[in-house]
């Protein structure tokens, strides 16, 4: 190890700009080796560098610090890695001392495997939960009928195909515009992230559909971007995500307003069958109509059975008013002397007058129950 | 008997027919109640003439405008 030498200036201890990087570097050197995160970018490789180079970014924060391997080396790992990849890098910091430059050498680079990516998903998922970005409370109901429908989709996917015909084919009148862009790879979540703004931007946008058929695992990354989750978050319309088959859940289903779990169940989530809706409406005629009919006929029954109630009713108290004249005339008739007659009794009458004393020798009418006879009084008791 | 509505009359026309059928009414009054309670039903009876009238019509609109 080089001996890292002073000046000496009166009471300055002064090194020179090589003794210092060296001095740096040493002390650098001694730093243990450790691994790093984070994303590749502008990755320099050419057959005459003896290295190669590329910045490694945090894409929480954008923080970045240069690697750097030797040429021979990166090769051999056969990683082919493309800027955006996110990848584990082991090395050790170290000074470049030509020009004071600060990196980390690699020592090996591992592509981000799926069991580092699921663990970082699962974190992110976390984070983003207890933010509250995935709240019930956050979703917003879709228009039912939209002036205009964003799709964000890939330029020849199938899933555009799907997500169009599933709108034409429900509601043809509807109007989409197609916001085409990069669906997987590392320039996706950006590029999702631009159509997304770009359809905001349109006043007449009342929806957005973020659609991409089934793909692997790494396909559907970007879906599960930081970045694009906080977008859509962040869109002033509804989104609705569609990516992917029914078993996929990438992070965008947690943040949209609407989850379908394909392109096609996102289509009919967005418009309402017109179909089914003019056959709703026909039939709430038709039961209007029934239920008008309903009430005139119940109506009409009511007011004909108490027409018949009325029609009888006089005709009911003139017999019953009859039955008690009648039964008035059988107390009458009961009342009548011609009762007590039949008992056996007679009325006496002297000229016409009933009497109630009699002398001898006068002429007197005798009234029986049957009948009567005239009769001359022969003698008086008491 | 213009400005009452159908459920008014056909209320009173009931409560006629109750009356008439207690048979506490005198004759006259019973022939009042009676003559009343006629008016009472042909008011009601033109009122549901018009509506069947009416549904009729638009049952027959509605089919005319139907595709």
């Amino acid at each position: 190890m080089a001996k890292v030498e002073a000046l000496p200036y009166d009471d300055k201890t002064v090194y020179s700009v090589a003794a210092f990087n060296r001095g740096v570097a040493q002390w650098l050197g001694r730093l243990p080796t450790v691994w790093v995160e984070g994303e590749v970018t502008e990755l320099r490789r050419h057959d005459r560098w003896a290295s190669v180079f590329f910045t490694l970014k945090d894409p929480a924060d954008g923080s970045c610090v240069g690697v750097t391997m030797p040429r021979g080396q990166f090769d051999g790992l056969r990683l082919d890695l493309q800027d955006g990849e996110r990848v584990h890098v082991y090395g050790r910091p170290e000074l470049f001392e030509k020009r004071g430059d600060f990196r980390l050498r690699a020592l090996s680079i591992q592509r981000f495997g799926i069991g580092a990516h699921l663990a970082a998903l699962e974190r992110l998922k976390a984070k983003l939960a207890a933010e509250g970005l995935f709240a019930q409370e956050r979703k917003r109901p879709l228009p039912f009928l939209p002036r205009c429908i964003g799709l964000v989709t890939g330029n020849d996917a199938a899933a555009k195909r799907d997500v169009l015909t599933t709108i034409q084919t429900r509601f043809p009148p509807a109007h989409v515009v197609v916001a085409e862009t990069y669906v997987q790879g590392p320039r996706a979540a950006l590029g999702i992230i631009d159509a997304l703004s770009a359809l905001c931007a349109r006043d007449d946008v009342d929806v957005i559909v973020l659609a991409r058929g089934g793909g692997s695992f790494e396909d559907l990354l970007p879906f599960s971007d930081e970045r694009l989750v906080r977008a859509i978050a962040a869109c002033p319309v509804p989104v609705v995500s569609g990516v992917g088959h029914e078993q996929d859940t990438p992070l965008c289903d947690f943040v949209a307003d609407r989850r379908a779990s394909t392109p096609t169940m996102a289509g009919k989530l967005v418009v309402p069958d017109l179909a089914e809706v003019l056959r709703h409406l026909e039939s709430a005629r038709t039961s209007l109509a029934r239920g008008v009919r309903r009430t005139v006929d119940r109506d009409v029954q009511s007011l004909e059975r108490a027409h018949e109630r009325l029609r009888r009713a006089p005709a009911l108290l003139v017999e019953r008013k009859q039955a008690r004249l009648e039964a008035a005339k059988g107390r009458l008739t009961a009342l009548s002397p011609k009762a007590t007659l039949r008992r056996g009794y007679a009325i006496v009458r002297r000229d016409g007058a009933v009497v109630s004393r009699v002398a001898v020798g006068e002429r007197v009418d005798v009234e029986l129950a049957e009948g009567g006879f005239g009769a001359r009084v022969e003698e008086t008791h008491g | 008997m213009a400005e009452r509505t159908f459920e008014e009359a056909q209320a009173e026309l009931e409560q006629i027919v109750a009356r008439l059928e207690k048979g506490e009414a005198s004759l006259d009054e019973a022939l009042a109640l009676w003559e009343k309670g006629e008016e009472l039903y042909a008011y009601c009876r033109a009122k549901l003439d018009a509506a069947e009238g009416k549904v009729e019509e638009l049952a027959r609109r509605v089919e005319e405008a139907r595709p």
